[in-house]
């Protein structure tokens, strides 16, 4: 109860504008910063055996999680989850350090790992997946801690789940959920965590406030053009693809996406021609494209170059700190492909190519 | 049967007339099934070596694919997302004849299911998972239908084994322990009329 009590607390607009300490938490996430793995670290990475690059890992930053998941976890499970463990730690640390509305904004912004948990819960009790299954499956990164997410996976059953999370943002959504629309009720979570997100940054004032609105604006033309994408590809109808366009965008508004649902899928790739986002994915779309995998990353590459091109503009400014959880997630992601590619026995030109250096 | 078990009368010699001209039928059809099930064997064998194929090709495809969601996406995420797709393909058991031999005919529903219907958001989600999610749809359809060839192929082979064995029964054992029981009653009833003839001459002189 006094967790919802917090989580309202924290996520009431009123909060918005309060005094922000910019200055002592941009200090700490610049330290932070530079713990990150330098870019050169990854070719040497994949030079590696799995034993060299989990070596390094338990030598690294992640050497306590490591530590600390190694009696219940082993082989590159352990490494996976010490990897999001460590993520968690530090966007909570992220969220504690910070005050008022740089709190408010960047809780917002990590609303997106609670929203990913409560969705693997429902999803666990939608299959009666067992409690261990689905604490396995949870990242605590967010406002909601692993011992609130790990006591709604304790739940009989999902009205209970549900229940519990009355009086948070996402009860009205979840109150719509029956048990048998999870995909259109992840959707719709989805969609209100960018409502949200719009909602949160309001009409952008001060010029740092601009290039954060633009960050979370391109990510939504990201999001847009990989689900039309995805949808396209798949043949599916006009109007079931608009019901799942986020607004907001901000080269891809909802005017200019309109013009492109009617479109067939090489009409579509021709008409992306005239979006900056050209420039990045022009080399691997064509009409006959049979995998939309090395598109979604270069779109994630788009989004980190982006955000990296303006993240020393304002030095005390949410800018870095978004820049930081975008790199931070980054390494994360990039020391697991190295590390399950291997374990995979992936080809090595396959691993190169999904790593975001 | 031994030809000294033959009782050597006239009705046993019609009797194993019949008997052969019966066994030369069945022999005659048994061969003809044989060559028939071969044939088909062969037929079956090329499509089962394609399907193989496909299957190894699929299996190899579907293993980089959720080696590629795993790595990029996490297995965590794999995992979760697995757990929205609770509705399992549904399989029905069939039966057709191919010359005698009752052969499973697998018909299968809902395997592939199109993007939006497969129980995920669309938006929570990535190409890494939809891709993962299609090749083992793809993998689960080619082992399907390699289980319906490949058991049919088992089945035509245990038959030709088996039609091959009466075959050879009869071609090597059967018939000519009868022709041989004939020629044993021929050879004694005609040693029986000559008896007789040359009794009844002395009875005469």
């Amino acid at each position: 109860m006094r967790l919802l009590q917090k989580l309202k607390r924290k996520s009431s607009p009123t909060h918005r504008g309060s005094g922000s300490n910019y200055a002592y938490a941009t200090a700490r996430v610049r330290a932070m910063k530079s713990n990150l793995l330098p870019r050169e670290t990854y070719p040497r990475l994949m030079n590696m055996g799995i034993d060299e690059i989990t070596r390094f890992i338990e030598e690294s930053q992640y050497k306590q999680d490591v530590d600390e998941l190694a009696r219940v976890y082993d082989g590159v499970d352990l490494f996976e989850h010490a990897l999001n463990r460590n993520l968690g730690v530090t966007f909570t640390k992220i969220i504690n350090i910070s005050e008022g509305e740089l709190n408010y904004l960047i809780s917002e912004y990590l609303k997106k790992y609670d929203i990913w948990s409560i969705k693997t819960i429902l999803r666990g009790k939608y299959c009666n997946a067992s409690v261990e299954e689905i604490n396995d499956s949870l990242v605590a990164a967010g406002q909601l801690s692993y011992t609130f997410l790990s006591s709604l996976a304790e739940k009989e059953s999902y009205e209970s789940v549900i229940d519990a999370l009355s009086g948070t943002d996402y009860y009205p959504t979840l109150k719509g959920y029956d048990g048998t629309n999870l995909s259109a009720i992840e959707n719709q979570l989805d969609k209100e965590y960018y409502n949200g997100m719009f909602y949160a940054i309001g009409t952008p004032g001060s010029n740092d406030r601009k290039l954060f609105s633009k960050f979370i604006r391109t990510e939504i033309d990201i999001k847009n053009l990989s689900t039309l994408f995805r949808l396209k590809k798949a043949g599916v109808g006009e109007d079931e693809i608009a019901d799942l366009i986020l607004e907001g965008g901000l080269h891809l508004s909802m005017k200019e996406i309109e013009k492109l649902l009617p479109l067939p899928f090489s009409e579509f790739i021709n008409s992306l021609e005239k979006y900056p986002y050209w420039e990045d994915i022009s080399d691997i779309v064509s009409p006959e494209m049979d995998s939309l995998v090395d598109l979604e990353t270069q779109l994630t590459r788009h989004s980190i170059k982006s955000a990296a091109s303006f993240s020393h503009m304002y030095p005390l400014s949410i800018v870095p700190i978004m820049d930081y959880v975008l790199n931070k997630k980054n390494e994360v992601n990039n020391l697991r492909i190295i590390l399950r590619g291997k374990a995979a026995n992936l080809d090595e030109e396959i691993i190169r190519n999904q790593l975001v250096i | 049967m031994g030809a000294k078990d033959v009782k050597p009368t006239r009705s046993e010699l019609i009797d194993l007339k019949k008997k052969i001209k019966l066994s030369e039928g069945g022999h005659k059809l048994l061969k003809m099934k044989r060559d028939g099930l071969i044939l088909e064997f062969f037929d079956i064998l090329s499509k089962a070596k394609d399907v193989r194929s496909e299957l190894d090709a699929a299996y190899e495809k579907a293993n980089e694919k959720i080696g590629i969601a795993e790595s990029v996406e996490g297995r965590m995420t794999v995992k979760s997302t697995a757990f929205a797709m609770k509705d399992a393909p549904q399989i029905e058991l069939e039966s057709h004849n191919i010359m005698g031999v009752v052969v499973p005919k697998i018909e299968s529903s809902s395997v592939r299911k199109p993007i939006n219907k497969r129980g995920y958001g669309i938006l929570g989600t990535s190409s890494y998972i939809d891709e993962a999610v299609d090749s083992y749809e793809i993998l689960v359809e080619k082992i399907i239908l390699a289980a319906e060839i490949e058991t049919t192929m088992k089945k035509l082979l245990d038959d030709i084994e088996k039609t091959k064995r009466r075959v050879n029964a009869l071609e090597f054992k059967v018939i000519p322990e009868l022709k041989e029981g004939m020629s044993f009653i021929s050879l004694r009833l005609e040693e029986m009329e000559r008896e007789n003839t040359f009794r009844l001459k002395r009875i005469k002189a």
